[in-house]
């Protein structure tokens, strides 16, 4: 009984914690604070949780999901809508299609894979602005955003490896 | 990290809405970009509703910041005072030539009946958001619709313009920089009074884009609005001409990064004066228009007597920015009737002009 009532609970939790920290991710990267004085480009942090349990727990990060993240991205960064959208619904068939690839990955190996992911999303969000605006904006910055955003992949890993333990866990037909 | 320590989930069934949610990404990227009013006021009921956890996140994030800035200014504070000081002896000489001028001007403009100069009036706003994103430069302020903040109008700070508002909430606006890949300015390059289309690029410095043939510009030239459009108000200093790599470039004099507080320019264009009819024009039933309702008649007091320099004048014309009237003077002889729009006075605004 007391096993139904904690696999019912985190079930429930486990429901909700993905796609709650992926909008938390949109909300913490569109705040009004720069740690480097607006020189930097803010990380891109709702693409980790997206990343990250699209790979381990497909089943609570659906298409969907991922879609309804990246529109509060597009919303809250002021930019044109669907940009964002668009991109992480490449970045999600992508990691579908190349799972196993990208799950086998360990260590510095995760971090690489997270940085294709990134960069591929980058490079789908640069060629729709460029169709968009029918023309190139500069790549510099894209960069610097995707550099940013794979270190902070590295504490953010660790800290969504800890809540995926602590709050979600394997799925019921893994055991 | 996802290094395959779990074992894989299900794959299957999700290409269907894999598909499902890439159709609606693309459709919603051509809706944007077709029809942009829906997602704009989605966003902006969005801001709205996110105003006052901005704000407050805005006060601990600004007093950190300028703590920690100020912790190394301790050591060149004895520096900066010797500078300000002569800067401040400088400024206050350039601050009298300019009041001097600045009533010549308007005696000037009063004996030529020239057109007055366009109203300008400010409302000051706190910057509650920034997105420095690779594809766009835009901030958020406090202020909306609310407080009469329209889109168009120039964003300035004490430097300079900084950008304009394209997207006005209730209670908020956002703030498209100069810098932003979608900033296009109409600017006058001073001394030569060179028009072009100055381009932000997501650099620090926007580009001059398109000059007026036959200008030559050269580095250190000002740069400021022209207000070709009418939408923003002539002569904002915007920044320095600067060369790079063969072409032109803009260093802003205002820097976005560091704003804290700006001004939003409530720009008014006088109101077109309406012709009267003379006796050979046309009626208007003759373009199927309804026959003009003859206004009744004003009768306008005569000028004041010009102030001569040196002398005070009787109605002080150099006093007030008032004092050049929205009528056109050139009807105002004794006994001279003239009909006219009722024009919008100071009084009307709750902003107070700088």
């Amino acid at each position: 009984m007391v096993e139904r009532s904690g696999v019912l609970a985190g079930g429930v939790m486990g429901a909700v914690v993905p796609v709650f920290l992926g909008v938390l991710g949109v909300l913490v990267a569109n705040l009004p604070v720069s740690v480097f004085g607006g020189l930097v480009p803010s990380p891109l942090l709702a693409l980790m949780p997206v990343y990250f349990w699209t790979l381990v727990r497909p089943d609570l990060m659906p298409p969907v999901a991922v879609f309804g993240i990246g529109v509060l991205e597009d919303l809250l960064s002021g930019g044109p809508p669907g940009i964002w959208a668009a991109s992480f619904v490449v970045c999600y068939a992508l990691i579908d299609r190349e799972r196993d690839t990208f799950a086998g990955l360990s260590g510095v190996g995760a971090v690489l894979g997270f940085a294709a992911a990134m960069s591929a999303t980058a490079a789908t969000a640069y060629a729709i602005v460029s169709v968009y605006y029918w023309r190139f904006p500069p790549f510099a910055l894209l960069l610097v955003e995707i550099a940013v955003t794979v270190l902070w992949y590295i504490p953010g890993a660790a800290f969504l490896n800890w809540v995926h333990r602590r709050f979600v866990g394997a799925a019921r037909s893994e055991f | 990290m996802a290094n395959g320590i779990w074992k894989l989930g299900r794959r299957g069934g999700t290409q269907l809405p894999l598909v499902i949610v890439a159709v609606l990404a693309v459709v919603l990227i051509l809706l944007g970009k077709a029809q942009s009013s829906i997602f704009d006021r989605a966003r902006a009921s969005v801001t709205d509703w996110m105003a006052p956890a901005l704000q407050s996140i805005r006060q601990p994030v600004q007093g950190m910041q300028s703590w920690v800035g100020s912790i190394g200014e301790v050591f060149t504070v004895y520096q900066q005072n010797l500078k300000l000081k002569q800067e401040n002896a400088r400024l206050r000489q350039w601050q009298n030539a300019a009041l001097v001028l600045e009533s010549r001007v308007k005696r000037y403009q009063l004996l030529l009946n020239a057109v007055p100069d366009p109203k300008l009036s400010y409302r000051l706003a706190h910057v509650i958001g920034r997105a420095s994103k690779p594809f766009l430069e835009t901030m958020i302020l406090d202020a909306g619709k609310s407080q009469g903040v329209k889109p168009g109008q120039a964003v300035v700070d004490p430097g300079g313009m900084i950008g304009r508002v394209f997207l006005a909430g209730d209670r908020t606006s956002w703030v498209i920089l100069l810098t932003d890949l979608n900033s296009r300015i109409p600017v006058m390059i001073e001394p030569e009074h060179a028009h072009a289309i100055m381009a932000g690029d997501n650099t620090l410095a926007p580009t001059i884009d398109t000059l007026s043939q036959g200008a030559q510009i050269k580095a250190g030239d000002q740069v400021v609005t022209s207000g070709d459009g009418g939408l923003l108000p002539p002569g904002l200093p915007v920044g320095t001409i600067v060369t790079q790599g063969g072409g032109f470039r803009v260093a802003l004099l205002a820097d976005p990064s560091t704003t804290e507080d700006a001004e939003i320019v409530d720009y008014q264009t006088a109101l077109e004066q309406v012709p009267s009819v003379t006796p050979g024009d046309m009626p208007a039933s003759v373009a199927g228009m309804p026959p003009a309702v003859p206004q009744p008649p004003v009768t306008i007091a005569p000028p004041p007597p010009a102030a001569i320099p040196g002398m005070p004048a009787a109605g002080n014309a150099s006093a007030s920015h008032q004092a050049v009237p929205g009528a056109a003077p050139r009807a105002n002889q004794p006994g001279a009737q003239q009909t006219s729009p009722p024009q919008k006075t100071d009084d009307d605004n709750e902003d107070h002009p700088e």
